[in-house]
């Protein structure tokens, strides 16, 4: 269970988040949705301590963690995994390192055929097999995309926190990213909190859908609670899930 | 009070804090023994070939410049060991420390501000992993360590470039050259120079990691903090100079007046 109470955030001036009140329940897919510079990144980096927040508290599992410092944040940061905007791979280290990276700091006591075995199975969840020794550089970016949710997915994490994962994506992979998203979260049982603007993957795959606008929470509920919304930016969001719907 | 200068207080304070922090993960829990060990032969790489090249020719500068001045006085047997006592006490450092301030410190900064700008680093930490011990403390290590390797090269290639410069332009055999090397420069003069090329090591470490490890804002962002490293290298560089020659000055004066 992931709570969040009275969030607030500002960098210098400017106030990103005012306020923001809302639980994920374990186990559910929550889409954060809302357009640039609402704060959507900026909420989900405090879960993980990237960021703290200006007042207020994020709890995990009735833990409060927006007042850990640094290193008390490494174990909390193992329960969780996050897929960022940009693959974010160490370009210096192969397929393999990268995937095998988490790994190493969280299971050191795994033998290489261990360590080997668990990359591939990684790396087979997002339907990449056979490109362990290249460098980053050398795949295309939807697949350092995927090899980036293996990376995370490596860990077992309880919790799964996606950034914007369709970002710069074609259509094709970015249903495929989304359909991964649903997957893994069933299959390893996780809470997953997933910042985007894709309305139509929320309304297919979210179990509870969350919309900001300028720092604070305009609309939410599940997905047929949603499409009842009449708030215009929900409304806008809607029309354009439809467009795209009708476009395929 | 300026903007400006709460800034500069800022960021100096922001460097030491940072610096506190490597120090202690030093301590704490140290990064292995392979990366260091990677990192120092990296950094030795990148600089040995125009270590070696310059060091040559600063020896063969301060023979050109020495045989000038002590000809006046018919001292020419001492060339030798006063160029090698000038490389060694103050050229030798120095030049080491611009030389890795152009390249690996500019390189560092460069690198770690696009793993910081990529999210590299935030991915390193929500990995639960620490960035300061997984990828800053192997590259600040491996800079301090092969600026003493890279000070050994460039000191015997100076003496190297003496002795030839001092054949052709001056005369004196290499036997002649090398003779007063050891009445000239003595052990003070030794853990002058290697004092001196310790702190500028340290200090070239402390600013281009942390320039890149702070680097905000994108492509922009990096070239930002490749600048601003080159630049605080610089003056920085000057400035200790200045400091470290004070304090090895005074030290060898309390010991020498001492015995």
């Amino acid at each position: 269970m992931i709570d969040f109470k009275n969030i607030r955030k500002s960098f210098g001036e400017r106030e990103v988040l005012k306020g923001i009140t809302f639980s994920v329940p374990e186990g559910q897919i929550l889409f954060i949705l809302g357009t640039s510079g609402t704060g959507k990144s900026v909420l989900l980096k405090t879960i993980v301590g990237l960021l703290k927040p200006s007042s207020g508290e994020v709890f995990i599992n009735d833990r409060e963690i927006s007042c850990l410092s640094e290193r008390e944040m490494f174990p909390v940061r193992r329960m969780c995994g996050m897929v960022f905007q940009q693959p974010a791979l160490f370009d210096s280290l192969s397929i393999f390192e990268n995937v095998a990276f988490g790994l190493r700091k969280h299971q050191p006591e795994l033998d290489h055929a261990q360590l080997s075995a668990r990359v591939k199975e990684c790396l087979a969840l997002v339907n990449l097999s056979g490109i362990e020794d290249k460098l980053p550089q050398a795949i295309s970016y939807g697949m350092q995309k995927r090899v980036s949710l293996a990376r995370t997915v490596a860990v077992s994490p309880r919790i799964l926190l996606f950034d914007e994962p369709t970002t710069g994506l074609d259509p094709v992979t970015t249903n495929s990213i989304n359909h991964l998203i649903l997957e893994l979260s069933r299959k390893l049982k996780t809470t997953s909190l997933v910042v985007s603007h894709d309305m139509q993957c929320a309304l297919d795959i979210a179990d509870h859908i969350l919309v900001l606008d300028k720092g604070e929470i305009v609309a939410q509920g599940p997905p047929q609670t949603l499409k009842q919304s009449t708030h215009p930016l929900v409304q806008d969001f809607l029309r354009e899930a439809l467009n795209a719907e009708t476009a395929h | 009070m300026p903007k400006l200068l709460i800034d500069v207080i800022d960021d100096v304070g922001n460097c030491l804090l940072f610096v506190r922090e490597v120090m202690f993960t030093a301590l704490t829990s140290p990064c292995s023994f392979a990366s260091i060990c990677e990192q120092i032969w990296t950094v030795t790489l990148q600089s040995l070939p125009t270590t070696a090249l310059a060091g040559f020719f600063v020896g063969a500068i301060m023979t050109v410049q020495f045989t000038l001045q002590i000809t006046t006085f018919g001292a020419l047997g001492y060339l030798g060991g006063l160029s090698t006592s000038g490389t060694v006490r103050e050229v030798g450092p120095l030049l080491i420390a611009f030389l890795l301030s152009g390249k690996v410190g500019a390189f560092t900064s460069a690198e770690l501000g696009t793993m910081q700008v990529t999210e590299q680093i935030d991915a390193i930490r929500c990995l639960g992993a620490n960035p300061i011990q997984e990828i800053i403390l192997p590259r600040y290590l491996g800079i301090i360590i092969s600026s003493f390797f890279l000070l050994a090269v460039g000191l015997v290639m100076s003496i190297f470039g003496g002795m030839l410069l001092g054949l052709v332009f001056s005369g004196i055999n290499p036997e002649e050259y090398v003779r007063h090397i050891p009445t000239i420069v003595n052990k003070f003069s030794v853990a002058n120079g290697m004092f001196k090329c310790l702190v500028f090591a340290f200090l070239l470490a402390s600013i281009c990691t942390y320039k890149g490890y702070s680097a905000r804002g994108g492509a922009k962002g990096v070239g930002r903090a490749v600048v601003s490293t080159a630049v605080l290298t610089m003056v920085g560089i000057v400035v200790f100079d200045w400091l470290t020659s004070l304090i090895t000055d005074t030290a060898m004066n309390v010991v020498l007046g001492n015995s």
